[in-house]
């Protein structure tokens, strides 16, 4: 059977999301898009900037080439009401249900606001959104989004853009443990492919990426990387872990090594 | 009081609404556009009136984490 990431009863081969954000071009983007093999991509709702007609115009129609299913953000919205209708404005645009619910709470770390999300969370469930919200690793915050009928969560791993990797191991750790049954998607924060591979190790159930690629030094090499080691995370995983030892082991058979006479040693023993 | 679009000041379409002023702005598609924040589905722009001081936003597609 093939091993799938099903987001709200979507099935996808790939476990990345990808951010489309912070490329130096949209050509290179397009090709990191190959690299990568995404589920989906991250887009976002900005008014045009003077002169930036073409530019923006540009993005999308490339983007669009690229053929693959979006997931439209509500990034930088600091209320309740603007994460709404920048919802609403996107899933009339981008013709989806599914959001990247943000509600950010400090300016400075970017980090969610859990009380605005989860009110933003149960009022877009009810319009019919399927809402991914960009969460902090807290427990009861994730179980209220769940009641609240968010089928996916977003837990970070550090704060967005920073490339520092997993900050709290044990809570996301425990938040796997806790939710075995919910897809958990690892946003935010993370800088290499091995802090990728670690939380796919955990059993994270993918990862969304943007900074580390689209500012790599060769941001095409950096997501195949990426590609690779979620592959060989996600491997790990299924394969079982060994568990962790306090002492050595030898791995090698002591049964049977040179310079050793286990007759003798018996022999010595019974004597005693 | 004109009307407020994008942050820029601009004059009150003939007839006041939301559909006249969009003709007459030809933003490039695609977009979706709110009201005083509110969001303004495609389906009502010829029913939406607009009022001195109304600010509208227009949004389009651009590229995001």
């Amino acid at each position: 059977m093939q091993d799938t990431l099903t987001l709200y009863g979507r099935s996808f081969t790939s476990r990345i999301l990808l951010g489309t954000a912070r490329y130096e071009s949209p050509a290179l983007l397009v090709d990191a898009i190959k690299a990568a093999n995404p589920a989906m991509v991250t887009v976002a709702l900005r008014k045009q900037i003077e002169g930036g007609a073409k530019a923006g115009e540009s993005f999308w129609q490339i983007l669009r080439t690229t053929n693959r299913e979006l997931l439209p953000n509500t990034a930088g919205c600091n209320t309740v009401k603007e994460a709404l209708n920048t919802a609403l404005m996107a899933r009339e645009l981008f013709e989806t249900d599914f959001i990247k619910l943000e509600v950010i709470g400090d300016e400075e770390n970017l980090q969610p606001d859990p009380f605005g999300l989860v009110e933003a969370a149960t009022e877009l469930v009810k319009q019919g959104f399927r809402v991914l919200p960009y969460c902090t690793d807290d427990l009861v915050v994730c179980r209220r989004l769940l009641d609240a009928g968010c089928e996916v969560l977003m837990p970070w791993a550090a704060p967005i853009g920073t490339g520092q990797g997993p900050r709290n191991p044990r809570a996301l750790r425990e938040l796997r443990q806790r939710l075995p049954d919910v897809p958990l998607i690892e946003d935010a924060g993370l800088g290499l492919p091995s802090h990728a591979c670690q939380v796919m190790e955990w059993g994270f159930d993918g990862v969304l990426i943007n900074t580390a690629v689209s500012r790599a030094i060769d941001p095409v090499r950096m997501a195949r990387a990426f590609a690779d080691a979620v592959e060989a995370g996600r491997s790990a995983y299924l394969a079982g872990p060994m568990p962790v030892q306090e002492l050595a082991v030898p791995s090698t058979p002591e049964i049977g090594k040179p310079f050793w006479d286990e007759a003798a040693r018996f022999a010595v023993q019974e004597t005693t | 009081m004109p009307l407020i679009v994008n942050g820029h000041t601009t004059p009150m379409p003939d007839p006041p609404t939301l559909e006249i002023l969009l003709l007459a702005l030809e933003p490039q598609r695609p977009y979706a556009v709110a009201r005083n924040d509110e969001f303004v589905p495609r389906s009502i722009y010829h029913q939406c009136e607009l009022m001195d001081g109304d600010r509208i936003e227009i949004v389009h597609p651009s590229a995001g984490g």
